[in-house]
């Protein structure tokens, strides 16, 4: 079972730019757009598999990083709370709250290359998981590929935790079938 | 999860860049709506920051309303304090989503007609109090959800609309706690 923190680098926290963000420095925060636009964007783009709402999200998602970087105690990690915001932000767009949400259309806006460092995998997961139903596909993106835990990612797509279990299952095997892995069990 | 289809699959999952650089540069757009943030989003988080302080006030009220009436048959022989342990339905450790989430609604529900029921059994006075508080709550609850719509991922909305959720369940389990039958009273 996929259950290490992915998203959860061990990395140390750029507390210097993060204190002098919280203070109002714009340079700092655009250091910190810098380090962290890619995963937030990639987190984004999975969970809407549409690169226009994509790009939308990871924009609302900094604004709001900025305008509440102020209240950041640091309980938790910069990263797991910046990863809370993109995904309230791709949640709330979802709803309709602030504007029409597209239906995704999984062929189009995925990355061509899913690891320009490293050994790419084939192009057909990237979209088996945007052709997954939402709510399974939110999980696996969120539990099988960003690290969350099961708690978290039912707190933050406010389903039961069993619920967040099924349908990661359900992804899983979806996906498996979809890659033509069942024939190899 | 240790046979081979399940192994393979995550082999592939774990493969997956957790990076995925934006296909353009996004922050000319950030930085250009930093700029005009205060004067756009505040006077909203204010205006549902003040109906969360008015929601507190009822939900306090209500807490007096019940607990200060020696007449009342809410009266409970041991005061409590306003924030004591909830029952188990009205602390699902609440989220933004949460009343998407059919088994909180459900939950949310029985704990209103419970509240609803108990409701009738109070006087007509106390009755308009509580009938009051939780207008007053549940129009913090629309400010706080009109602010939302013009400023979604704020997390400060978020906590506030977090709050008028927990100030109505709060009020609901206190008119049901209150108004337990004498026996149950230790």
């Amino acid at each position: 079972m996929l259950q290490i923190a992915r998203g959860m680098d061990a990395a140390a926290e750029p507390v210097e730019l993060i204190a002098a963000a919280a203070g109002g420095d714009l340079v700092a925060f655009e250091h910190l757009y810098r380090q962290f636009a890619p995963r937030v964007y990639g987190l984004c783009l999975r969970l809407t598999g549409q690169r226009e709402a994509a790009e939308d999200c990871t924009q609302e998602s900094f604004v709001a990083a900025w305008r509440a970087l102020r209240d950041f105690e640091q309980r938790s990690r910069f990263t797991t709370w910046l990863h809370r915001i993109a995904v309230h932000t791709v949640l709330a767009r979802r709803r309709g709250l602030r504007v029409q949400y597209e239906v995704a259309e999984p062929a189009s806006g995925l990355p061509d290359v899913a690891d320009p460092g490293g050994e790419a995998p084939p192009l057909d997961l990237e979209r088996a998981i945007a052709r997954l139903p939402e709510g399974a596909r939110h999980v696996l993106v969120l539990v099988g590929i960003y690290g969350f835990s099961h708690a978290e990612a039912a707190r933050t797509l406010g389903v039961a935790e069993g619920t967040c279990k099924a349908q990661l299952h359900r992804a899983r095997g979806l996906l498996a079938a979809a890659l033509g892995l069942e024939t190899s069990s | 999860m240790n046979d081979p289809l399940q192994k393979s699959l995550d082999e592939h999952l774990a493969d997956l860049a957790l990076d995925v650089p934006p296909p353009r540069n996004l922050w000319p757009v950030i930085a250009r709506r930093l700029e005009r943030r205060p004067r756009r989003a505040r006077p909203l988080v204010f205006a549902a920051a003040a109906g969360v302080v008015g929601a507190c006030m009822a939900s306090a009220l209500t807490w007096a309303v019940l607990h200060g009436r020696p007449g009342s048959p809410a009266a409970p022989l041991v005061a409590r304090a306003p924030t004591a342990a909830r029952a188990p339905t009205a602390a699902p450790a609440p989220s933004f989503d949460e009343p998407r989430n059919a088994n909180y609604v459900a939950a949310r529900d029985s704990l209103e007609v419970s509240f609803r029921e108990r409701l009738a059994l109070l006087d007509p006075a106390t009755r308009a109090q509580i009938e009051a508080s939780l207008a007053v709550i549940r129009q913090a609850h629309e400010d706080i959800r009109k602010a939302l719509a013009n400023d979604p991922a704020c997390p400060v909305l978020e906590q506030l609309w977090q709050s008028t959720w927990h100030d109505e369940l709060d009020l609901y389990e206190r008119v049901v706690r209150g108004t337990q039958p004498t026996m149950t009273r230790t």
